[in-house]
């Protein structure tokens, strides 16, 4: 076991930047997830912690020890890849004994170690099946299998579960967690889909474009994101922005859109008071944050639905309002024919404000 | 694999088409097989037997072709009174050996060219094929001399190394392309499991199997059907069937008998070479793609 620290590291591929200036800390034992859409540097962190990638600049410990220039295979680490990276024409079995083999284990605790590994994982009856012969989820067994089979230092897992179906990935999540939880194993787990990492973590890193946007416990990054990307990018359906403009009333600051007015709490307007700069800002407010209804009250907001999608256990509606557009996620039962007016009431404690700018959030 | 089945509609286009082909295939059987089959069956005939020809146009008379009484006298002048078992077996070690050295040498080779990026490798790898872009005869006077500086004409070893210059390149650049279809997420998997870069290599070189198999077949064949550099630089200590063959071709005496048996002994190992790697040639010639 070991925490893991990410000094200020960069990676270039020739002129192309994959991560800048990246610093992570992992607690041993911790389950890190990195977070972020296609593209924005993900696997080129993990690949730069395994040593299969070079640290273009900056410095990378496990523990006190640097390992910027160690050979993977020095680093006692375990990697699950995307694309399972099993070795094909090698049983399942096999392909779990080869990390103790290379290590010189003996037979005994190889078989011993496969069926500790194997029932975990149930994949008992496969052993002897070559990778070809293996569903999706079944190689992706196997891969994590080959990973747990040697108790490394850190785990390092790498969309493992994105190609599988819906339900085989919801499964797997609490299985990957329960699995990471009972070896107390440091993990990095790399993934685009929000919903894994936020189900799964200790602490969420959320990157766009190489760039660390946030770091913190799943609850921070959703009730408290830094930024408008991380806001928009964490949640589903995702959150609903306003451009609008602040004006001083009375002491506190009163929201203004085209479509509505909204008074500004007290504590919220003494947070914006120093940080304040220009008078426009964007909203952001959650779907299930919004409140849908017939009736108008004082704070009402009126539209009209546009569309209604009721998914079961919610329904989203769609609604337009003078010139924008929101979603509301609401009950089930929840009646409203489209072109019916509604009026919205917004739970003002919890939305958000970031500068119209930078982005950057006030609260 | 998903179904391929294709549904085909007899017409009377189609049928006539399939006629066709047949009789095609028919008379190409004919024309590959006849040569060989003469070879084969004169090699068993004496002399006089060989030059009995029914007249030509008379196919009744057909028949005379195989009047004859077998004998094995040839082959017993080749092996016991001409010394063919040495030049079988330099023909054997030159084509083997080659074979091998090249396969060693140009998989590592194109590994590195697969996997490792370096400055001017683009050049370094069009440098090498390159060298198989000149034909022969063009190298065999100044390998012919660097060979004699070296003490190395007349034997295996001066033909082993001639072939490989010419193999090599040409193993570069067959497996290249094999290891260019072997996902890099293999053998990283197989690193971060505890291996070093090269056990990492030789944890994917049976998914090259196909190519090197391939590549093996075509090393042998160069190697074995090749006259100008056996003739030059294997003259002498280390002659091979095809140069051995040709000195059957004397002046007031020309041992057809003997020849056709040498034919004989020279194709037929190749062809059970061919039959034993038919798959890998297939497989290892047409894809060359191998998924994880
Ligand atoms: N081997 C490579 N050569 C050049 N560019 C690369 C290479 N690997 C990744 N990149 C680029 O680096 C960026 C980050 O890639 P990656 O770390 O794979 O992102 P992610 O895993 O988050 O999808 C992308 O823009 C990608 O195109
Ligand atoms: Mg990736």
């Amino acid at each position: 076991m070991a925490s893991v620290t990410i000094t200020n590291v960069w990676k270039y591929y020739g002129k192309t930047v994959a991560v800048k200036d990246l610093n992570i800390h992992c607690e041993d034992g911790e389950f890190v997830s990195v977070l972020g859409p296609s593209g924005c540097g993900k696997s080129s962190t993990l690949r730069m912690l395994a040593g299969l990638e070079h640290i273009s600049a900056g410095d990378i410990h496990f523990g006190d020890m640097r390992v910027n220039e160690l050979e993977p295979k020095d680093r006692d680490i375990a990697m699950v890849f995307e694309n399972y990276a099993l070795y094909p024409h090698k049983t399942v079995y096999e392909n779990m004994a080869n990390p103790l083999r290379l290590r010189g284990s003996s037979e005994d605790l190889i078989e011993k170690r496969i069926a500790f590994a194997a029932e975990m994982l149930e994949i008992e009856h496969l052993l002897q099946r070559k990778p070809m012969e293996l569903s999706g989820g079944q190689k992706q067994r196997t891969a994590i299998g080959r990973a747990i089979v040697r108790e490394p230092k850190l785990f390092l897992f790498d969309e493992p579960i994105a190609h599988l179906d819906a339900k085989l990935r919801a499964r797997m999540r609490g299985e990957l967690k329960l699995m990471q939880r009972r070896l107390g194993t440091t993990m990095i787990y790399v993934t685009h889909d929000q919903l894994e990492a936020m189900s799964m973590a200790d602490r969420i890193a959320v990157m766009h474009n190489g760039v660390l946007q946030q770091l913190g416990t799943p609850q921070e990054i959703y009730n408290h994101p830094v930024n408008e990307w991380v806001a928009g990018f964490v949640g589903e359906p995702p959150m609903n922005f306003f451009d609008c403009e602040l004006v001083e009333e009375g002491g506190r600051f009163v929201l203004v859109h085209p479509a509505f007015r909204q008074m500004v709490s007290e504590a919220q307007s003494a947070l914006l008071r120093g940080a304040l700069r220009g008078t426009s800002v964007r909203m952001g407010i959650r779907p299930d944050q919004i409140s849908i209804g017939g009736k108008s009250t004082v704070e009402s907001v009126a539209g009209t639905i546009k569309v209604t999608e009721p998914l079961g256990g919610d329904t989203l509606v769609n609604v337009d309002l003078k010139n924008a557009q929101l979603l509301v996620k609401t009950h089930p039962d929840f009646s409203g024919a489209m072109g019916e007016t509604c009026h919205l009431t917004f739970d003002t404690g919890r939305w958000h404000f970031f500068a119209s700018d930078n982005g950057i959030a006030y609260f | 694999m998903a179904s391929r089945d294709v549904v085909t509609y007899k017409t009377p286009l189609s049928r006539l088409l399939n006629v066709v082909i047949v009789i095609f295939l028919a008379f190409y059987l004919v024309w590959t097989i006849l040569p060989l089959f003469l070879m084969f069956v004169s090699s068993f005939k004496d002399l006089l037997a060989a030059f009995q020809l029914p007249p030509v146009g008379a196919f009744s008379q057909i028949g005379i072709f195989f009047d004859f009484e077998p004998t094995t006298k040839h082959y017993y002048n080749l092996f016991y009174n001409l010394g063919f078992s040495t030049y079988l077996m330099n023909s054997i070690i030159a084509a083997g050996g080659s074979a091998v050295v090249s396969v060693v040498l140009g998989s590592m080779a194109a590994y590195s060219l697969s996997r490792v990026d370096f400055r001017g490798k683009g050049d370094l790898f069009f440098w090498i094929i390159s060298t198989r872009m000149a034909p022969v005869v063009a190298v065999l006077v100044p390998l012919y001399a660097i060979f004699r500086g070296f003490d190395l004409i007349g034997t295996r070893t001066g033909l082993i190394l001639a072939y490989t210059t010419f193999n090599l390149p040409f193993a570069i650049w067959i497996l290249k392309g094999f290891f260019d279809n072997v996902p890099f997420a293999i053998e990283e998997a197989s690193m971060v499991d505890g291996s070093t870069r090269f056990q990492a290599f030789r944890a994917i070189l049976p998914l090259v199997a196909p190519g090197i198999g391939a590549f093996l077949v075509l090393c042998v064949l160069f190697a074995w059907n090749d006259f100008l550099f056996a003739s030059i630089i294997g003259s002498g200590g280390a002659k091979t069937l095809p140069p051995a063959t040709r000195e059957l071709v004397q002046p007031q005496n020309i041992q057809w008998g003997s020849i056709m048996a040498a034919g004989v002994v020279t194709t037929v190992p190749m062809m059970f070479l061919g039959l034993l790697i038919r798959r890998y040639l297939v497989t290892g010639l047409t894809m060359g793609a191998v998924r994880e």
